[in-house]
């Protein structure tokens, strides 16, 4: 019997059982695609939404509102949150969990994912960590075969002794000698062509963002045939169990890149292209707002602090769990977190954690500060986002959470407990003719306040209470809109603002602008004057500012959207420095049918 | 020569669960799973070239922890076959890192299949996925009392001394096989729920086992 013919059938029979577990897995993919689609549903539906993050008295799930004394929920082991009873899921007598950590659970286990966990606390690190042996072989096999089928013109260069001019038999030995020999042989072509296979991989992710990806698509995949061609001179090669012991190899490659790379903010091909895919996909460019929804999962556990004395505020960027992979045909994930105090996006004054390799369950334990006068803090919003630093400087947007920093009571404490936040999609505006490419549109209001203590008044000799009360001014000056879609998409704007000074005492005093007709440039001028404001009770107060569009014919306005001064530090502020102006910049929440034009 | 049943090509299961059979060649492992997934027998010896799996699906009931019955799964088995024979080693050993829980079998009738028991221990602790994997170990053949040459004591010794469970099992007459088969599955399904529940440091299954603690990873800055 000829032995090699034999080994040609063993050959045969391996190839068609990894076929079979081809097929497995493809049904097992699907599979898991459709669970974590359905996961981040449910995530979704009981997500905080920016707007209301920070309002603690309802349930983090149904958002149904929490009472102080009953039904006051309680908070969820896994994410901190306060779930009502009805978002619960018990799981023993003194054990449960919220709905969407519940449903983290269950997916982490019915998907695999806790053996690929378990498995990299083992074998840690490695581009093909979640690549079965099988897929390996297959993807590897099928490419040697094809080659073997239509052999390629003799090659330039032969590297190794085994491939030897004499003959084409020759040219088949390494395959057909034995068995053994056979995997052998291949798990040195392994990593050629696997990183052939990665370079491909990349190409067509870009392809999803842009159309020129094709050209350099074409141009990637010959190169990468040239390499498979090579590795036909290989004679050393690792065992099959060795290729597994050190699969850093390639990886290491990546650590060099990804550090190597100096600012996605000065790149413009990097966080472009993740921009770009979203306004591509969306139709609502006329929104004043929208979420480009590519698949962002997973949580960021932080905690702000600000130290008054030191005018320094410390973001303490902890972990992140359940993040989506940054490359999922990959399934790989070298995740970091970067920060911005929003609108200010200049370079410098963004801060990022290192990048921690090859995980979705990122732990970072570091302190990002910064020095800012804490009259500055009013009104900006944290922005922490995470990325996976790819390869070839790529980087890939994994979800952000945006944090007003007007909900943290920072007077009071130093520091604040550590909280899990929700990953969202980016909230991002069109791009403008103006707006820089890859910008982050967060629509805020601009305006300056200044709180002037009257004169004092001569008492009243019959009226005592009156002579505590010192009575203020209270003048805000509107001076424009940040990132505002509306403002550039309609043709006219006669805006004009209502302010609403709600005191602590439930008093609410209304004033409204005159209406102003468009100009260009962010410099309008609405003014709003609140008299007889009581001075001790303006820190306590909140000044809620609407901004309309005047209608013509007698139309009613239309809203556009709103924004609020208030928090006891911003007015107290104003208390201290009477006399003077102050800027803030407010989140602005543009209004939900403001998009009808 | 697979018949694939068509109920089980769609993705209408809860778990795939993958499973793998290993030990010297000859003790049975391709017979086992045959007995398990179709229950039949094979008297003929074909070896197993290199590798080959099998698929069941099960419907797996998890038990509360107050011992009452609780919810019913759909688990997809899949089972791998590895050739015992020496030549194929480094592939099939490369295909134990991809499996939950493992068959580790002997032949009763053969005290070389079971002496080499340990070093398939070995193996599989450098290949698996964790240090401690979940292991079932299997005396086969269990019909062939006259040709015993293994005894039960001795057996159920090594067992202990790994922790892990033993059954002797016929793929002749069935004995067994199913119970080897759920045994493993079981462990491997609560192997799952621990590691979700229990934070990173501890080991799942601790049993006493020392596993090495994995170094805490060398911080790398980033240099902007
Ligand atoms: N009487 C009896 N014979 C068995 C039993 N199990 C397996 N055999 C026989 O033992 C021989 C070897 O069985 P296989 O299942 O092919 O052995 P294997 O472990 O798969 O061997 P490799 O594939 O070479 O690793 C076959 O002839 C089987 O019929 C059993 O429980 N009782
Ligand atoms: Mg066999
Ligand atoms: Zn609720
Ligand atoms: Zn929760």
């Amino acid at each position: 019997m000829d032995l090699s013919i034999l080994e040609a059938l063993e050959r045969e029979k391996v190839l068609e059982v990894l076929q079979r577990d081809k097929l497995l897995r493809s049904l097992e993919d699907e599979r898991i695609r459709k669970m974590k689609l359905e996961l981040q549903e449910i995530r979704r539906k009981g997500a905080k939404s920016f707007a209301r993050q920070y309002s603690e008295r309802t349930c983090a799930r149904c958002q149904r509102p929490l009472g102080k004394f009953w039904n006051c929920g309680a908070v969820c082991q896994g994410c901190s949150h306060r779930i009502c009873n009805k978002c619960r899921i018990v799981i023993s007598a003194h054990e449960w969990k919220c709905t969407v950590c519940h449903a983290f659970r269950e997916v982490k286990i019915k998907s695999g994912d806790w053996f690929l966990e378990e498995r990299s606390k083992k074998f840690p690190g490695g581009a093909e960590r979640h690549e079965t042996v099988g897929e390996k072989l297959l993807k590897s096999y099928q490419r040697l075969s094809h080659i073997s089928i239509v052999p390629p013109t003799p090659p330039p260069f032969s590297e190794g002794p085994s491939f030897s001019r004499s003959g084409g038999l020759q040219t088949s030995r390494p395959f057909t000698k034995s068995m053994e020999n056979l995997f052998v042989s291949l798990t040195s072509h392994m990593k050629k062509v696997s990183k052939s296979q990665n370079d491909v991989a990349v190409v067509d992710r870009a392809l999803l963002t842009a159309d020129y990806g094709k050209i350099s698509t074409k141009e990637r995949r010959s190169q990468s045939d040239t390499a498979i061609n090579r590795p036909f001179g290989l004679t050393k090669a690792p065992s099959l169990p060795d290729l597994f012991k050190r699969p850093k190899s390639e990886d290491e490659e990546g650590a060099g890149t990804s550090e190597a790379y100096t600012d996605e903010d000065v790149s413009p091909n990097t966080e472009y292209h993740e921009e770009k895919r979203g306004s591509i996909s969306s139709l609502c460019t006329e929104l004043g707002i929208f979420t480009c929804n590519n698949s962002v999962t997973g949580e960021i556990e932080l905690a702000l602090g600000y130290s008054i004395k030191t005018s320094c505020l410390e973001i303490s960027i902890r972990a992140c769990r359940n993040l989506a992979y940054g490359d999922p045909k990959r399934k790989k994930c070298h995740p970091y977190v970067k920060v911005y105090l929003l609108p200010d996006k200049s370079p410098n004054r963004k801060l990022k954690t290192a990048v921690k390799r090859n995980t979705t369950d990122p732990v970072f334990n570091e302190t990002l500060e910064y020095q800012i006068d804490g009259a500055w803090l009013v009104g900006r919003v944290l922005q922490a986002s995470v990325w996976h630093a790819g390869t070839l400087k790529r980087k890939v947007f994994l979800g952000e959470v945006l944090l007003p920093l007007e909900s943290w009571d920072f007077e009071h404490s130093t520091t604040q407990s550590t909280k899990w936040h929700l990953l969202c999609p980016r909230v991002t505006a069109p791009e403008g003719p103006e707006g820089g490419a890859g910008e982050i549109h967060h629509c805020e209001l601009m305006i300056k306040a200044k709180f002037t203590s009257s004169p004092p008044q001569l008492p009243k000799a019959a009226d005592h209470q009156r002579e505590e009360t010192h009575m203020g001014q209270l003048s805000i000056l509107i001076t424009g809109a940040n990132n505002l879609a509306i403002l550039r998409s309609s043709g006219s704007l006669n805006s004009f603002v209502k302010g609403c000074l709600a005191l602590p005492s439930g008093v609410e005093l209304t004033q409204k602008t005159q209406v102003q007709r468009r100009r260009s440039g962010p410099d309008w001028g609405h003014r709003l004057l609140f008299t007889a404001v009581p001075e001790a009770s303006l820190k306590g107060s909140s000044l809620e500012l609407g901004l309309w569009d005047h209608a013509p014919f007698g139309l009613p306005p239309r809203p556009l959207g709103r924004a609020k001064l208030e928090g006891a530090w911003s007015l107290q502020k104003l208390l201290q420095t009477p006399n003077m102006w102050l800027e803030f910049s407010l989140p602005f929440h543009p209004s939900a049918n403001g998009k009808k034009m | 020569m697979f018949c694939a049943v068509s109920t089980m090509t769609d993705g209408d299961y809860d778990y795939l669960i993958k499973l793998l059979a290993l030990g010297d060649s000859g003790v049975g492992k391709t017979t086992f799973l045959y007995r398990y997934t179709d229950n039949k027998f094979n008297p003929k010896f074909i070896t197993t070239v290199g590798i080959d799996f099998r698929e069941k699906r099960v419907v797996y009931t998890a038990t509360n922890s107050n011992g009452t019955t609780g919810k019913t799964f759909k688990v997809h088995l899949q089972l791998w076959d590895t050739a015992g024979q020496e030549r194929f080693r480094s592939l099939t050993t490369a295909f134990f890192r991809d499996a939950m829980g493992f068959l580790l079998m002997f032949d009763l009738t053969s005290q070389q299949s079971f002496l080499n028991v340990r070093n398939w221990m070995s193996q599989l602790q450098a290949n698996a996925y964790c240090e401690n994997p979940d292991i079932v170990l299997v005396g086969n053949k269990a019909d062939l009392a006259d040709q015993r040459e293994v005894q039960e004591k001795q057996a159920k010794e090594l067992a202990d001394k790994y922790g892990i469970p033993y059954f002797e099992t016929s793929a002749a007459t069935g004995s067994e096989v199913d119970k080897a088969v759920i045994t493993l599955l079981d462990l491997v399904m609560k192997r799952m729920e621990q590691c979700v529940d229990k934070p990173a440091q501890e080991a799942p299954n601790g049993d006493g086992a020392s596993k090495l603690e994995a170094p805490p990873p060398s911080e790398k800055k980033c240099a902007c």
